[in-house]
């Protein structure tokens, strides 16, 4: 890798501007021609966010890691049809929030069941169970490890048209507009999945807050 | 109190939940539902944001470089996409439909016939012999046909064809040599249907237009012109 950043930096882009200085537009329009440096300065730019992201959804690392790099194989072949009327952080991460709802779908066919969380009430919606762990605590990493694991089993126990909403508002940070284009809704529809999620997230973690 | 909603509705919507507009703030400080609504998102917010962020494995870049030299020798086979082929299958489809057609209006015919002999070819317009109105064609009549070869010729004109015109067998080119005594050329245009004992045989010329010819038939020894038809 260091040997790619290297070469990254080596290579001018443009004629006048490196690889690292350029935009996410400018890298795409490389890719389009072929640069293979320009897509790996892409990939250094997103790999950790789009990782984060999917994990959130999923909440399983190893396949988090391999929908995160299938979302770059799609940047790859797709560059020459990218349109360039939204930043490319919301296509990214469409590209993102789409594999991951299409893995969410196929666990569901699935019907896996989770330890946490074995039965669902009428509306579908899985009612999670969590035993008291009546063990002293052993010091305050136990504990931040126990809220973080609190954390990421309350989002993954919120339904999926929540769940997208949440994490990219609340875990990447991403504005209410660039959320709305992502997930193909009005602002007004985000604003309220995102505000519904808060609401069911305050009653799963309200022994945290 | 009047506009909580509004307010709940603005705390949820900030950008950072320690970032209030002075409107919000104003409220707080009257209100301690709206109050404690905003610790509680402020407290939900940080916890959220505040979990495990995973980063990409070390090994990420090497995965991600052989899964996509994979997925380019797959493209490299089928470069083309399935969508791809449909068009090219669509294109080569019009071709063929093309080529036929060019081919039956005669674009591609290699009789070309040799240049008239105007002298030869043709016979003063007073030797033919007016179509009599009443013959009309019928089966019977092309049945009884005489062996010998005969023309018929498919333009507003009436030529007469002798009766000493060599036989013309199928597969008969005239390229490179005058025309027999009798025979159409290609400055008279039209669709000659040379009735033998071989069968029949088309010969197209440059000048057909395409579309139906009216056929008419010559007979050689009667020396009488009879419309028996068209081309197709």
């Amino acid at each position: 890798m260091a040997a790619v950043t290297h070469q990254a930096q080596a290579i001018e882009l443009g004629g006048s501007r490196s690889v690292e200085a350029a935009n996410d537009h400018e890298l795409l329009a490389a890719i389009r021609d072929g640069d293979e440096v320009a897509f790996q300065e892409l990939v250094r730019r997103y790999r950790n966010p789009i990782t984060n992201f999917v994990y959130r959804m999923l909440d399983d690392y190893d396949r988090s890691v391999e929908l995160a790099q299938e979302t770059f194989i799609r940047v790859y072949t797709s560059a020459s049809r990218y349109q360039a009327n939204y930043s490319f952080s919301t296509y990214i991460y469409r590209i993102a929030t789409n594999l991951a709802i299409s893995e969410l779908r196929r666990r569901k066919r699935r019907k896996t069941v989770s330890l946490f969380s074995p039965f669902t009430n009428d509306d579908g919606e899985a009612i999670e169970i969590d035993p008291p762990d009546l063990n002293m605590l052993q010091d305050e990493a136990l504990i931040a490890n126990e809220r973080r694991s609190a954390v990421a089993r309350a989002i993954t126990s919120l339904p999926q048209k929540y769940r997208a909403a949440i994490v990219l508002r609340d875990v990447e940070g991403l504005s209410y507009d660039q959320i709305a284009q992502t997930l193909n809704l009005s602002e007004g529809t985000v604003k309220s999945r995102i505000n519904r999620a808060r609401n069911l997230l305050k009653e799963k973690l309200s022994a945290y807050i | 109190m009047n506009g909580c909603k509004y307010i709940k509705e603005r705390i949820d919507e900030a950008e950072k939940p320690d970032l209030l507009s002075f409107e919000v703030t104003e409220h707080l400080g009257q209100c301690d539902d709206c109050e404690r609504f905003a610790i509680e998102r402020a407290a939900l917010r940080k916890l959220v944001a505040g979990g495990t962020r995973v980063s990409a494995p070390i090994n990420f870049d090497a995965m991600l470089n052989a899964r996509l030299a994979e997925v380019k020798a797959r493209r490299s086979f089928w470069r083309l996409g399935p969508t791809a082929y449909l068009r090219l299958g669509a294109a080569m489809a019009c071709l063929v439909v093309m080529i036929f057609g060019a081919q039956y209006a005669g674009l591609f015919s290699g009789n070309n016939v040799s240049p008239p002999n105007r002298s030869q070819a043709r016979t003063p317009a007073s030797a033919l012999t007016p179509i009599p109105d009443d013959d009309k064609p019928s089966t019977s009549n092309l049945a009884n046909l005489s062996p010998a070869p005969v023309v018929a010729g498919v333009i507003g004109r009436q030529y007469p064809v002798s009766s000493g015109t060599p036989r013309v067998r199928r597969g008969d080119v005239l390229v490179g040599r005058a025309a027999p005594t009798g025979y159409l050329t290609a400055e008279d245009g039209g669709v000659v249907l040379v009735r033998g004992r071989n069968g029949d045989m088309d010969i197209q010329m440059p000048t057909v237009s395409v579309g139906a010819q009216p056929l008419l038939y010559v007979s050689a020894g009667q020396r009488t012109v009879r419309n028996v038809g068209t081309s197709f």
